[in-house]
């Protein structure tokens, strides 16, 4: 009996473990982010085949001339920093201008994170999620390839 | 019918029927009988096994609804998680949609998702590249030496 309560528990235990991971992005801080806001452009692509990546999940925003949001992302992504496996950066006068953050991975789906500003010729940042079967050193080198 | 303690009759007819039972003829109704009979107080010393063997099927069939009851407690509960999180998975998927929203309004053509998408791609890509070209030459063992060339000197 008492081994029987043993595996119900541990079953319930597992049921409650997957909840999380019905939405592998939502233990981030850039979820935060991703918001329908005026002046930005927000992209939400899922189980689709984009030029060649084949993504589970694709979600970009692009917001212009906002430095209080391009501080905001850098807070939020200063924290997912911390549970990041790889970490890359360009600094530029002692600011982070391009991330990118290479997650654990959540199940089957490896996860990144794309980080871009730019200054020329107005204020542009991008944030991009892609979580992908593929592995993230892959859809990397993919991303680079097309350029 | 009941039997009652009343004559010495009644504890022959008691002895047939439980000699019918050990023999497997009895009916339910008999059986029944039986217990009702063996269930009363102050009977004859003569019946104590009788008493304790069909007391020890009553016992079993109580033990066995008890162990049964939590049972079905935990299994409803554990049911009633999985359709929680089976049903939520479901309105996750269903949440989950493919469109771009431009200064707020919303589009849902997937051609025009599919360009925003790509010249997001674009706009990090450029500015990655750079990242991998300072490690590579972080890993440049030419650049390295030159670097080390001119501390050779000192």
């Amino acid at each position: 009996m008492k081994s029987i309560k043993k595996y119900l528990m541990l079953a319930l235990l597992a049921g409650l473990g997957i909840l999380p991971n019905l939405n592998a992005q939502n233990d981030l801080q850039i979820s935060r982010v991703f918001e329908e806001k005026k002046g930005s452009v927000m992209v939400e692509l899922t189980d689709e085949m984009l030029d060649g990546y084949d993504f589970s999940l694709f979600k970009s925003i692009t917001i212009n001339n906002n430095l209080p949001a391009a501080d905001f992302i850098r807070k939020c992504l200063a924290k997912d920093e911390a549970g990041a496996k790889k970490v890359k950066q360009v600094v530029s006068n002692g600011v982070p201008t391009s991330i990118y953050l290479q997650l654990p991975r959540k199940g089957s789906l490896y996860r990144l994170i794309l980080f871009n500003e730019t200054y020329k010729p107005v204020q542009k940042i991008t944030l991009i999620y892609i979580e992908s079967k593929n592995d993230s050193e892959d859809v990397l080198k993919l991303i680079l390839k097309k350029k | 019918m009941k039997i009652v303690i009343k004559h010495k009759t009644d504890f022959s007819k008691a002895d047939r029927l439980i000699e019918k039972y050990y023999d497997g003829l009895t009916t339910v109704e008999e059986e029944k009988q039986i217990q009702h009979f063996l269930s009363q107080p102050d009977l004859p010393e003569r019946f104590e096994v009788d008493k304790e063997i069909f007391g020890y099927f009553d016992h079993k069939k109580k033990k066995l609804h008890k162990s049964i009851l939590p049972y079905f407690r935990w299994a409803s509960v554990a049911a009633l998680l999985a359709a929680i999180v089976f049903s939520l998975q479901i309105y996750m998927n269903t949440n989950r949609s493919n469109y771009a929203c431009i200064d707020g309004k919303k589009i849902y053509d997937v051609h025009q998702i599919k360009s925003q998408a790509l010249e997001s791609l674009q706009d990090v890509s450029s500015k990655t590249n750079e990242v991998e070209d300072g490690f590579k030459n972080l890993n440049d063992h030419q650049l390295i030496e030159q670097q080390l060339d001119v501390f050779s000197g000192l």
